[in-house]
């Protein structure tokens, strides 16, 4: 029997994994459950995100400031890009095919500056962790939980609370109707596709401390993120982090318990089953 | 005098075309994984290439012709390979193939060069048995059963430490060519009275490190022997990290080697190599050649790590087998270049290779015995520490 | 017939001593046309969107890889296994997840993404693959043609035509018009006869069956196997980025995606230009799709109407009216999570009459109707149609028996042509026709509706009260013997009401019963020959339509007591 320190680790590991796929999936949740975009870009924008901490970290800038240029330029890019979308009227399955265009751009752009090879962000933060009773908690995978928690719990009560958070809810369910009540649709969807845009550049400021950057490594995400995204519910800005740890911490716990291999198919089995027996709770 | 005037031109005409054919290169084909998952691996072996041609180039080429690279990209995907190496032997028509990056790419070329029947050389396939063809070399240095002689060396440098381990955990990926490795592994730890407290297989591309960490770090082992290939090692050493601990003694199979070197927790890892930038390597004229061109290439290609390692050395070497073969056999006659190699030896750059092959294995690879080293992270500089002859000045394995 | 001469020219190509490369390119362009096609038959016709094609591909990969490599089978003799286990697989998952209602749209594509993860790793640790991969070099290959790419080419070449000539045929048979059907709205769909559990189920195999021979070819083909090759998420993305770039509602777009991009893809592999090619990869994908956004053969997603042939409405005697009963429902009873919609209803429609069902809003009339017409389950009581028990009977069985209706708020099938609607369900009625005659069939209907003239729009392009029309006629296509309009007069100017008035008698003309749910009285009143009543879910009234309408208790349903 693994000891209770051993679970518990394993636990928080997939706590925190968890809060990272959650952390990747709320800007995706948001543009599709809300804009009916699926944006592959996303992932491609974490990693552009992720390179240019690495970048501005080297050059000796706190990563956590990095985020004060890089979110408000991602924001913007996320803005052009509904932009663009909004003008050709691109319906949800075509936004797949033209954020996967995106996508491949800007995965050769990083490659064209920081080469196919790895790059790997040296930050004090990665030095500093505490101990909790038997379990460690470090700092980077801390600040991502906090920041996925934070930004969530932020979306969840802005579009449930502010006024424009339920013009924002309104347009999602009928666009024509809240443009009727008149809710400004366009730049409402403008809005929430630059912040999706900016919640990248979060995700990809915590992969930089976290992870070691390839330009490839943007499509080993895209499945489980993908499922967390689906499992938490469109639209729902806490559906993802849940989600994600849901899954991180079956994971875990099959690898502290059995075969690490197996984990996979525990937690997908899980969601499964789940699927088949209670489809009415997604 | 028109005549003569006619005679003279068309004299000349010949010349010049005759000269032209003499001068045409020598058209040598491969594909690399330039983009893709093995991108990194296939970016760096292009500019280990590169600067062997450039030096080939300068000495006149092959038999001399100077000499064409002709270099795709097969995106990392097997399937791709073959369609671009059935281009390069048919519709490019080159003179000779080189092989691909990685094994699953290096078998697809290998089965398009048996039905040309094209000599084939290459430098990182992981799974000798499965090579079947006879006109197949491998310029990796490697045995025909690294699942046996790698664990081997590897414990054989760990019985140097101070405190040499009794047990030992075992922890590898699932992707064929380093899990076979680790499986050898477990039987020569038993053959040598280790006790295994762990065994741990993951499947590949395996993000989450933090369980496999925490239970490496119950079980207590004197020896991790991590079946890690890329990123897996640099992943599983911050997972340790962040649960402050540090293996006594430690080994990944084939690391990236750029992140590990920046890494302060990989202090004292362990990993394969076959040749390093330090004496006794160094100090041959080939050798500076090649640690120079190569960190100026690099540079220039904007490469994180500019130094030579495994990767670049074996791309190197398997080109320095090559103009060996050509200018062995005076031909470019695949068959020929293949009866040459079988019966020869060649210096290159991270030592001599040769191919005579046992019946009981795969052809032309030799069993039992290889070129690998150990090489330490010590310092932030991998210094290679066994065997003996082969170890930095001054360097010793780092043990506890 | 140019089918063939295609087929032959392509056929000849391994015999005309082209270099192997051609032929090894076209085998790449020809195995993702089989996939992109395949994950189409599913996951475009039907709308079940599917992100899990890899996993059937790699089922078959691994069949052909295992009985091939590991048992020595001859390498042709595999690939029926190799079509045989994905496709037991699909139809094991199918008959679980297609009994489960809700799992439609992102929950399907979810559910096969899980079932790509399971699946890699039941082969990853199983003996399947164990995790050294599988050689299959030594396995010895049908010379077919001079070369060996050239049988690998035929093999894939014979694939492709076969996948395509499959789509081509499901498109235009009742199973692809089911298929679409499912796409646009299921409920109608069932409504209208389409067995749909059936043909998702048929879909769902065949597209995995095809995957898994494309599977098994390829396995051999790059003659070495791992899971992390076979699995990755690759194959689930580009079948989906090729069909979207065809066009997924064409029965070529998915090859023509397939061939573009793979093509697109291979023309990037020159080494100096690797990265750069890729960025122009992506730009052009960017515009292809912003400029054509149904897909390069979008514009011709439509199916072509077949010749018009005008038939003359039938003149079917009408019925006697009798009073044998046609339809008998006795004690019926619905609750909606604990609601009580309908309580102990009994109603009896005689043959050849038009009865009336009124009552007011929420007194149960539409649920009565979803209720006989399969589309909620029955929680207790019995409907007989014809002496045969209807409850517990699937809708499609119960539209086939001869029953039809029409909607409230119109559901036609949006991505259909108004031809299509109204023909699709005499294709699933009680005489199964096939395309032509139920077009035929159609078109009558059309032009006794009046739709003739708007016959190959899209419903999206008709008014409200040619939407009505539409339901009508769709119900009517089929010939039922028993009708249920649910107030299609609502919404109607008083003009267009007496149009709809007029076609109703001609229907009940024709020979059909009729259940008229109406709130018009004036209609009620000079349509019917019967009246029941419904309030709160209850009977209160039944009889001829003038005495009903003097019941006391019906006065005061419909306006309240005359003091509390």
């Amino acid at each position: 029997m693994p000891s209770y320190a051993l679970l518990g680790q394993s636990a928080l590991s997939g706590v925190f994994i968890g809060a990272l796929y959650g952390l990747l999936g709320l800007g995706l949740t948001l543009s599709w459950g809300m804009l009916r975009q699926i944006n592959l870009a996303h992932f491609a924008l974490v990693f552009l995100g992720a390179y240019l901490t690495y970048q501005l970290g080297a050059a000796g800038m706190d990563p956590l400031v990095t985020l004060a240029l890089i979110a408000p330029a991602f924001f913007l890019f996320g803005a052009a890009l509904h932009l663009l979308l909004a003008r050709f009227k691109v319906n949800a399955l075509n936004t797949l095919l033209v954020t996967f265009g995106f996508m491949v751009m800007l995965e050769s752009l990083i490659q064209w500056i920081w080469s196919a090879d790895f790059r790997r962000l040296e930050s004090h933060y990665g030095d500093v962790k505490w101990k909790v009773g038997e379990l460690f908690v470090p700092l980077p995978e801390l600040l991502t939980l906090a920041l996925a928690c934070g930004l969530a719990l932020a979306v969840w009560a802005a579009l449930r609370f502010t006024d424009l958070g339920k013009a924002m809810r309104a347009t999602a369910e009928d666009a024509p109707i809240a443009a009727a009540f008149g809710v400004n649709e366009k730049l409402l969807s403008l809005l929430l596709s630059g912040l999706c845009a900016a919640f990248a550049a979060v995700a990809g400021m915590c992969l930089a401390l976290s992870h070691t950057l390839a330009p490839s490594q943007i499509y080993a995400w895209i499945g489980v993120v993908f499922a967390v995204v689906m499992i938490g519910g469109l639209g729902n800005p806490l559906g993802p982090l849940v989600a994600g740890v849901v899954i991180g911490v079956s994971e875990g716990l099959t690898m502290a318990v059995t075969a690490p291999v197996w984990a996979p198919l525990v937690s997908f089995s899980l969601l499964i089953a789940a699927l088949l027996l209670r489809p009415e709770k997604f | 005098m028109r005549f003569i005037w006619r005679a003279a031109a068309l004299a000349a005409m010949t010349a010049l075309l005759w000269s032209a054919h003499a001068q045409q290169p020598v058209r040598i084909g491969s594909t690399l994984a330039l983009t893709g998952p093995l991108g990194s691996a296939g970016n760096i072996q292009k500019v280990a290439i590169e600067v062997y041609i450039d030096d080939l180039n300068s000495r006149g080429g092959l038999l001399g012709r100077k000499v064409e690279w002709v270099l795709k990209d097969d995106q990392s995907r097997p399937d791709l390979a073959r369609t671009l190496y059935e281009q390069l032997a048919t519709v490019d028509k080159v003179d000779l193939l080189m092989g691909p990056y990685g094994t699953a790419s290096i078998l697809s070329a290998m089965g398009v060069a048996q039905r040309y029947g094209k000599i084939l050389i290459h430098n990182s396939f992981g799974t000798p048995r499965l090579a079947k063809y006879d006109m197949q070399f491998s310029a990796s240095g490697g045995a025909g059963d690294p699942e046996n002689v790698w664990p081997n060396l590897v414990f054989d440098a760990v019985a140097t430490a101070p405190k040499p381990p009794k047990t030992v955990a075992i922890v590898t990926t699932k992707f064929p060519s380093a899990h076979s490795i680790a499986l050898g592994a477990r039987e020569v730890a038993k053959k040598r009275g280790l006790t295994e407290v762990l065994f741990l297989e993951y499947e590949f591309g395996n993000r989450d490190f933090g369980a496999i960490a925490a239970r490496v770090k119950d079980a207590k082992p004197d020896f991790v022997f991590a079946g890690a290939l890329g990123l897996d090692g640099v992943l599983l050493l911050d997972a340790m990290k962040k649960i402050d601990y540090q293996p006594p003694m430690h080994f990944y199979t084939f690391p990236a080697p750029g992140p590990m070197l920046k890494l302060p927790e990989a202090k004292n890892a362990l990993a394969l190599t076959t040749f390093e930038e330090h004496p006794p390597h160094t100090g041959n004229p080939q050798a500076t050649q090649f640690i120079q061109g190569f960190r100026e290439r690099a540079a220039k290609a904007s490469l994180p790590s500019t130094s030579v390692d495994l990767l670049s050395t074996i791309a190197y070497a398997s080109w320095q087998v090559l103009e060996a073969a050509v200018s062995g056999a005076r031909s470019l006659d695949d068959k020929a270049l293949a009866q040459w190699l079988r019966q020869s030896q060649v210096d290159t750059v991270m030592g001599r290779l040769s191919w005579q092959g046992t019946p009981e294995g795969p052809p032309n690879f030799v069993m039992g015995k290889d070129i690998y080293k150990v090489k330490q992270l010590q310092d932030g500089k991998w210094l290679v520490v066994w065997p003996k002859e082969f170890a930095a000045p001054g360097a010793k394995l780092i043990g506890p | 017939m140019r089918f063939v001469a295609a087929a032959i020219v392509l056929g000849a190509v391994p015999f005309l001593g082209l270099p192997a490369f051609y032929e090894s390119f076209l085998y790449l362009v020809f195995h993702w046309v089989v996939l992109a096609t395949s994950w189409n038959i599913l996951s475009g016709y039907s709308g079940y969107f599917s992100f899990g094609h890899a996993a059937f591909f790699g089922i078959g990969v691994y069949t052909t890889a295992v009985l091939a490599g590991k048992l020595d089978w001859p390498f042709l003799w595999t690939l029926p296994f190799a079509a045989a286990v994905p496709a037991l697989v699909g139809v094991a998952l199918g008959a679980i997840i297609f009994r489960v209602r809700a799992l439609r749209g992102e929950l399907f594509a979810l559910l096969t993404l899980a079932v790509t993860f399971v699946v890699s790793t039941l082969v990853l640790n199983t003996p399947v693959d164990g995790g050294p991969g599988v050689m299959l070099s030594a396995v010895s290959i049908p010379k077919l043609a001079p070369t060996v790419s050239g049988t690998f080419y035929l093999l894939s070449l014979v694939l492709a035509l076969a996948t395509v000539a499959i789509a081509y045929a499901v498109y235009h048979s009742r199973f692809g018009t089911g298929l679409f059907a499912i796409h646009d709205d299921e409920a109608v769909a069932e409504v209208m006869g389409v067995p749909t559990y059936r043909f998702k189920l048929a879909a769902f195999a065949l597209s995995c069956a095809l995957a898994g021979v494309a599977g098994g070819i390829y396995g051999v083909f790059v003659s070495y196997v791992t899971v992390g090759e076979t699995f990755s998420g690759f194959v689930a993305l580009y079948v989906i980025l090729m069909a979207a770039l065809g066009g997924t509602r064409h029965w070529l777009g998915p090859a023509l995606g397939a061939a573009a991009l793979t093509t697109l893809l291979y023309v990037f592999t020159t080494s100096d230009y690797a990265v750069a090619g890729r960025a122009a990869m992506g730009l052009i994908f960017i515009l292809v799709i912003l400029f054509l956004p149904q897909g390069l053969l979008g514009r011709f997603a439509h199916r072509k109407a077949l010749p018009r042939r005008n038939a003359p409405i039938p003149s079917a005697a009408p019925a006697a009216k009798n009073m044998e009963s046609i339809l008998v429902v006795r004690d019926l009873s619905k609750a909606f999570k604990g609601v009580q919609a309908l309580s102990h209803v009994e109603l009896e429609v005689r043959r050849g009459e038009i009865l009336g069902l009124v009552g007011p809003n929420g007194s149960g009339k539409s649920t009565l109707i979803n209720l006989v017409s399969g589309h909620y389950p029955v929680d207790g009581g019995s409907i007989r149609f014809e002496g045969r028990e209807l409850v517990g009977e699937a809708p499609h069985r119960i539209a086939r028996a001869g029953i039809a209706r029409t909607y409230q708020i119109p559901r036609p099938f949006p991505h259909l042509t108004v031809l299509e609607n109204v023909a699709l369900p005499p294709m699933f009625g009680q005489v199964v026709m096939d395309r032509a005659a139920a077009e035929a069939e159609a078109w009558r209907w059309l032009e006794f509706t009046g739709l003739a003239g708007k016959a190959l729009l899209q419903p999206q392009h008709l008014n409200l009260h040619q939407r009505k029309f539409l339901e009508l006629a769709r119900a009517l296509a089929s010939r039922p013997k028993l009708l249920f309009l649910d107030e299609v007069l609502s919404g109607l100017t008083p003009s267009e009401m007496n149009e709809a008035i007029r076609l109703i008698r001609a229907i009940r003309d024709q020979g059909a019963t009729i259940v008229f749910v109406e709130h018009v009285m004036r209609a009620v009143m000079e349509l019917t020959d019967r009246v029941v009543v419904l309030t709160y879910g209850k009977n209160i009234a039944a009889g001829a339509p003038g005495d009903v309408m003097r019941d006391p208790q019906v006065i005061t349903a419909y306006l309240g007591a005359a003091h509390a």
